[in-house]
């Protein structure tokens, strides 16, 4: 078995490399089939990538991911295609992360904060079009991980 | 991390709940912040930045002070 530097290296990529495939998060059996490793030892890999804020375990189940930044294994307000494929973001700077992430363009369907109005944005050519808006951070930077489901 | 139309409706949902309206960010700042948090992220290299990184991070975009700072204790 490998080290578990290098696990959680293998188990990270798969984990990326499935949600950027797929637009779906995989869960630990699924990454486990994969690397033929077993459940638990995919499970600790994913506590140990949490740890180190690459991952976010569903709250109640370990074994299935909630956040692989920046993307959101559940739908949220800020859907993200890109070359045709649906994805969801954590937050609007999240939302710039997929295609970041990607380095693909993307139509980012969101909404204002506020009013609920529908805003579109867009990155084309590797840069954002230029929309009215603005973002707002409530939360400071030292507080982001006590609850980054709600962050 | 909202988005919002106009600095008007920030104004209204801070209102709302009780929260202090801090500094808006822009289209353009929040690119650069996806493209060195998340330009890597598919990489075996990829891992998120440690407080100092994130601090020279935010101020690469003109984000400075104890709101950006994660070491902070207040802000």
């Amino acid at each position: 078995m490998p080290e578990p530097k290098d696990l959680d290296v293998a188990v990270k990529l798969k984990v990326y490399e499935t949600v950027a495939a797929t637009g779906n998060a995989p869960s630990a059996a699924d990454v486990a089939a994969a690397l033929a490793l077993s459940v638990e030892t995919v499970a600790a890999a994913f506590d140990r990538l949490h740890q180190k804020r690459l991952l976010v375990p569903e709250p109640g189940d370990p074994s299935r991911i909630r956040m692989a930044p920046p993307f959101s294994a559940v739908e949220t307000s800020f859907r993200v295609t890109v070359k045709g494929r649906a994805h969801f973001a954590n937050c609007v700077w999240d939302a710039f992360g997929i295609p970041a992430a990607l380095h693909e363009d993307a139509a980012i369907e969101a909404s204002d904060g506020y009013t609920g109005e529908p805003i579109t944005l867009e990155v084309k050519d590797g840069r954002p079009v230029p929309q009215a808006c603005v973002i707002h951070f409530a939360v400071p930077a030292a507080r982001w991980w006590e609850d980054i489901i709600h962050t | 991390m909202l988005l919002f139309r106009s600095e008007e409706t920030v104004a209204r949902w801070c209102e709302t709940h009780g929260v202090p309206q801090r500094p808006l960010i822009s289209l353009d700042q929040l690119w650069q912040l996806a493209v060195t948090w998340y330009g890597d992220r598919l990489t075996e290299e990829s891992r998120r930045p440690g407080a100092d990184e994130m601090v020279e991070i935010f101020a690469g975009i003109g984000l400075e002070g104890p709101f950006w700072d994660p070491r902070a204790d207040q802000w």
